[in-house]
């Protein structure tokens, strides 16, 4: 009996390890936007060089709940056809060999978030980090994570924003990127960024939400003045990209949500 | 006891020739013996045909018997001797050599060695000799001086040529009857031995050369450092390995401190266990040189209490550590993290410059420059329209780094220009695993193949996305590159413990020469070991393929202040760079002379291609202790294009820097420097026991014998019989030597107990 609990015990430990060391495998999660729906492309199986992954966290307020009230879905924005149409975007437009379907991630204190070095984190205006996510965001990050942030407007959603990632770096500042900076030049020279408004325009022709009227680029460097983690606020590429190919979106909001987008990823892999 | 059976010692038969004095033809002797043969047999046959207990294997036995007595005394019929040359009394020379170096005060049983060599030669010999012969007393260091008498003798020279001197005796032979050589010596040579060109010149004169070895063949309580093997260059902030051999007797099992020390500063130090007494052992201590300047390494084993001889423990090395900061070209094919990390991983570098061009989009390149640890390009217009295209920009670099890059991205020019950067110019190339490198991107039909250090598969699709462990190999074990803990088991430990690398690569197999540092084992599909990091030395240069893609994990899967990944890149890609050599590179063959003056220089140049400059102008530039400087012309080797060499003498002990030149009319091709030091009075303190084997080669090889100092008196008598000198034709007797009456009685009793035995007395 002694043997039999030992020996479970033992392989339990043993795929834990396992699962702790490998990756998740790709999973597809209940979609939050009837628009954002997306049947799985032909290749979603094939592997490749690089993925997207997208945060999956806990949402502290929102006022659009699920319809199977099985969570606040603020992570869901969007998901999955912006990160399908993202990804397709990479692929047509630079070398890097995309997966053509996302990697959801959560810092849930197992290592399957280093395995995907680039992070999406989407209404991230709605988030809310405890502790320990904190503190693992913090790690990955510092190891040589980056982490790009979308789709979140106006001051309240800013200081949302910012409760949360003053857990993970209570001391670096957040600073608005320089046009110099290589961010906005490694595959694109993109000295002008105008707004890059949500899908809501196309009904409200306000191109801004809330109180956030100028786009903000902004960004958290490490020791080495590398930007770490890439702050899009007051601008929903998610939308832009979900919606590009929506003629009743603008295009010159699209490309420049692609190039953007692009240019972010290729700032990762080059710094 | 072979004088006692063959009444005349061993070294006569060796000398002399075998005769019979008879005078009768050898031919009758051996029909004698045939008829003797005959009679006999009939004779045996016919007395015992009735005899039912001689059976015919009995009588055959009998025959045999007396049939060989028969041929014992017609072989004694025929009066056999020895014919000997001997020296003619008071009409020749003997040369008596008497080691005077240092390794002479060694102490053995109460006494030096001097004292012992004293003691042998006024004990009798040298009288006995006085009242045949004329004695030349000579005493050896680096060359032979003639002496008067023993008191002269001082124990104080700081080398032993026993090659050069017994030459220079030999010397004398040619205008002097010189019949024999005694030397007196512990045989602790330091030039390498008796070469065969002295050896040759001793025999072809036939002179004899007796040795007496003096002091002890091993001693009892010592631990000797035979060698020390570092790099003579090295990049600053390096990681190398001292290659320490030593022997040791009487600490069998004992633990002993290895120590490197840079002047008073201990640079590492390793405790090792004591292996088998006599048996050579080697380990290798890890060191960091530390910046750029000449560093004086020394190595040594601390001393044990009762150790006999302490001067043996310690040796120096010089390691130049270069101020130059090789470059690096990194051509990465597409986007990708291992890019990413790859370039974090050498970024605190300062000593390698990492230039990357980067494929980002079609026709669309990224450039990248590494330099004294900052990001930024010093040049905006370098290699702007990407992989270089010319020799003279591409030999600019010391390294390449091939990221997931097809070979048809090169057209064909360039890539016979990445071949020739390794084997003409002595450049690395690193090979990274990716969907478009090895196999997959064309490189088993490009020119290029021939420097990969694997046979690249012939097929496609060689490169998955199944994680995969990695493991060392036993190459790996040893190598630096793959060093990422100082010590070699815990370092072995960690490699099973790193993270799966997400991809890897078929490279193919192994070619000959090349070394495998490492294997992956996939994780699915049966886990069959594949090579994962290969080298290979090809021309002047150097190659390796790390066959993933997938390392980066190394990063993001250990904890932050874990340095592996980083570690090993840099280390693999200062291999890459660090033996690359520039248009002009000096050397000596050693870089510590011990006890010895001569130096030879040499340079190797290059034009602005790498090809040998055979009409450079070549000058060295010496600069020794107290600032002496004085210049040498380098004349060309006659058979190798673009060396040059120069033979010079240190005037003095210690530290010497050379700055050679090469120029071609006004324009210099280059210049580098290297150092090495002259060390007096270190060469007689290692290999102190008396080596007996070349003693007794040297004693063999030239018609002489060997003699401990206790049986030294009977070479009084047996130095009469040379074949050089003055010599008389000698016959000695062999009849009634004590071995051929036992011969006799022994066949006889032997006949008679088989008789016995058989009942047929």
């Amino acid at each position: 009996m002694r043997l039999r609990a030992a020996v479970f015990l033992i392989l339990g430990g043993l795929g834990t390890w396992g699962v702790l060391h490998a990756q998740k495998p790709f999973l597809s999660y209940e979609v939050a936007e009837e628009h954002a729906e997306a049947s799985l492309p032909p290749d979603w199986e094939r592997d490749a060089e690089w993925t997207r992954a997208r945060l999956k966290y806990t949402s502290s307020t929102f006022e659009h709940p699920l319809p199977n009230n099985t969570g606040r879905y603020g992570w869901r924005t969007d998901y999955p056809l912006g990160d399908r149409h993202t990804l397709q975007g990479l692929l047509r437009l630079t070398r890097v060999d995309a997966k053509s379907v996302e990697q959801v991630v959560e810092l849930d204190n197992s290592s399957d978030i280093y395995n995907w070095p680039f992070l999406y984190g989407v209404e991230v205006g709605h988030w809310s980090l405890n502790d320990e996510e904190a503190d693992q965001m913090r790690d990955y990050l510092l190891r040589g994570g980056f982490f790009m942030t979308d789709d979140f407007h106006g001051t309240l959603e800013w200081d949302v924003f910012m409760e949360g990632m003053r857990k993970v770096f209570p001391r670096r500042p957040v600073v608005d990127i320089d046009n110099k900076d290589e961010i906005f030049h490694v595959i694109y020279d993109i000295d002008q960024r105008s707004r890059i408004p949500g899908a809501q325009f196309i009904y409200s022709g306000i191109p801004w939400e809330f109180d956030g009227f100028e786009p903000k680029f902004r960004a958290i460097y490490d020791d080495k003045g590398r930007i770490m983690v890439g702050i899009c606020h007051n601008v929903d590429m998610g939308d832009a990209i979900e919606w590009s190919d929506d003629p009743r979106y603008p295009e010159n909001y699209a490309s420049l949500a692609y190039r953007v987008s692009a240019n972010y990823v290729m700032y990762d892999l080059t710094h | 006891m072979f004088e006692f059976l063959f009444k005349y010692p061993l070294s006569i038969y060796r000398q002399g020739t075998f005769i019979f004095l008879a005078g009768w033809p050898i031919w009758l002797m051996g029909l004698g013996v045939l008829a003797a043969a005959g009679v006999l047999g009939f004779l045996i046959w016919r007395q015992s045909s009735g005899s039912t207990r001689m059976g015919v294997v009995r009588r055959t036995s009998v025959w045999v018997l007396q049939t060989a007595l028969a041929a014992l005394l017609l072989f004694l019929l025929w009066h056999p001797a020895l014919s000997v040359s001997a020296l003619k009394p008071q009409q020749n020379i003997v040369a008596v050599v008497i080691d005077d170096s240092t390794s002479m005060t060694t102490n053995d049983e109460n006494s030096t060695r001097k004292e012992a060599a004293e003691k042998v030669l006024n004990g009798g010999l040298l009288k006995a000799l006085q009242e045949k012969f004329q004695v030349r007393l000579y005493k050896m260091s680096d060359h032979a001086e003639r002496i008067d008498k023993l008191e002269q003798l001082t124990a104080g020279a700081t080398a032993t040529h026993i090659g050069e001197s017994l030459k220079q005796v030999a010397a004398d032979a040619s205008s002097l009857p010189i019949g024999a050589m005694i030397l007196l010596s512990d045989g602790a040579d330091n030039s390498g031995g008796v070469d065969l060109e002295t050896l040759a010149e001793i025999r072809r004169q036939r002179i004899p050369v007796h040795t007496i070895g003096l002091g002890r063949e091993t001693m009892s309580h010592d631990v000797e450092i035979s060698n020390v093997d570092v790099a003579s260059r090295a990049l600053p902030e390096s990681r190398l390995g001292a290659t320490v051999s030593f022997h040791q007797h009487g600490y069998t099992g004992q633990k002993a401190k290895i120590t490197l020390k840079e002047g008073s500063k201990i640079v590492a130090s390793q405790d090792v266990t004591l292996k088998a007494e006599g048996t050579e052992q080697v380990e290798t201590v890890l060191f960091n040189p530390g910046d750029a300047g000449v560093k004086t390494i020394e190595a040594a084993i601390e001393p044990f209490p009762n150790e006999e001889n302490l001067r043996n423990n310690r040796v120096t090395r010089l390691v130049n550590v270069d101020a130059r900061k090789p470059r690096l070209l990194y051509l990465e094919g597409e986007p990708r993290w291992e890019f990413k990390f790859l370039r974090r991983a050498v970024e605190d570098d300062k000593y390698i410059d990492l230039f990357s061009i980067l494929r980002t989009a079609q026709n669309k390149l990224y450039r990248q420059e590494q330099k004294d640890g900052k990001q930024g390009l010093t040049n905006t217009n370098e290699l702007k329209d990407g992989f270089p295209s010319t020799v003279e920009e591409l030999f600019g670099f010391d390294g390449i780094i091939f990221g997931s890059v097809d070979a048809p991205y090169l057209t064909k020019n360039q890539q016979e220009m990445v071949k020739q950067f390794v084997d003409r110019r002595g450049g690395g190339v690193l090979f990274l695993g990716g969907k478009d490198s090895l196999s997959d991107g064309g490189w088993a039909k490009s020119v290029d193949a021939d420097i990969l250090p694997t046979v690249l598969p012939d097929r496609k699709n060689t490169y998955s996305f199944v994680g995969a462990d990695v493991e060392l190999t036993p190459a790996g074990q040893d190598s630096l590159i793959t060093r990422i803990e100082e010590d070699p088991i815990k370092n072995v430990e960690r490699w099973k413990k790193l993270p799966y690398i997400r991809t890897f690569q078929d490279p193919g197999e192994p070619k000959l020469g090349a070394v495998v540092l490492a294997n992956f084992i996939p994780k699915e599909g049966g886990g069959v070991k594949r090579p994962l990091l290969i080298t290979m030395n090809y021309g002047r240069g150097r190659s390796a393929i790390f066959a993933t893609g997938g390392s980066w994990r190394w990063q993001m899967l250990q904890p932050l202040a874990d340095m592996s990944h980083e570690m090993f890149y840099r280390q693999l890609l200062r291999w890459i760079v660090s033996d690359t050599p520039q248009h002009v590179t000096g050397s000596t063959p050693k870089s510590v002379l011990a006890d010895e003056s001569h130096v030879k220089l040499r340079a190797e140049v290059r034009d602005k291609t790498y090809l040998p400059a055979s009409d450079a102008i070549v000058e060295a530039h010496i600069t020794g202790e107290g600032a002496q400087q004085e210049t040498v012309n380098m004349v060309p080797e006659p058979l190798e294009q673009g060396v040059y060499g120069a033979d010079w003498t240190a005037p003095q002990a210690g530290s010497y820097i050379v700055e050679v030149v090469a120029k071609r009319g006004t324009e210099e091709i280059g210049r580098d420097t290297f150092t090495f030091r002259r060390e007096d009075g270190v060469a007689e303190n290692f290999h102190v026991e008396q080596n007996r084997e070349l003693l007794q080669k040297l004693s063999a090889e030239t018609g002489g014998s060997y003699y401990k100092p206790s049986d030294a008196q009977k070479l009084g008598k047996d130095i009469n019989y040379s074949q050089a000198g003055i010599t008389v034709r000698e016959t000695r007797d062999l009849w009634d030597m004590p071995a051929i009456f036992l011969l006799f009685l022994g066949i006889r009793a032997a006949e008679w107990l088989l008789r016995r035995r058989w009942g047929v007395i």
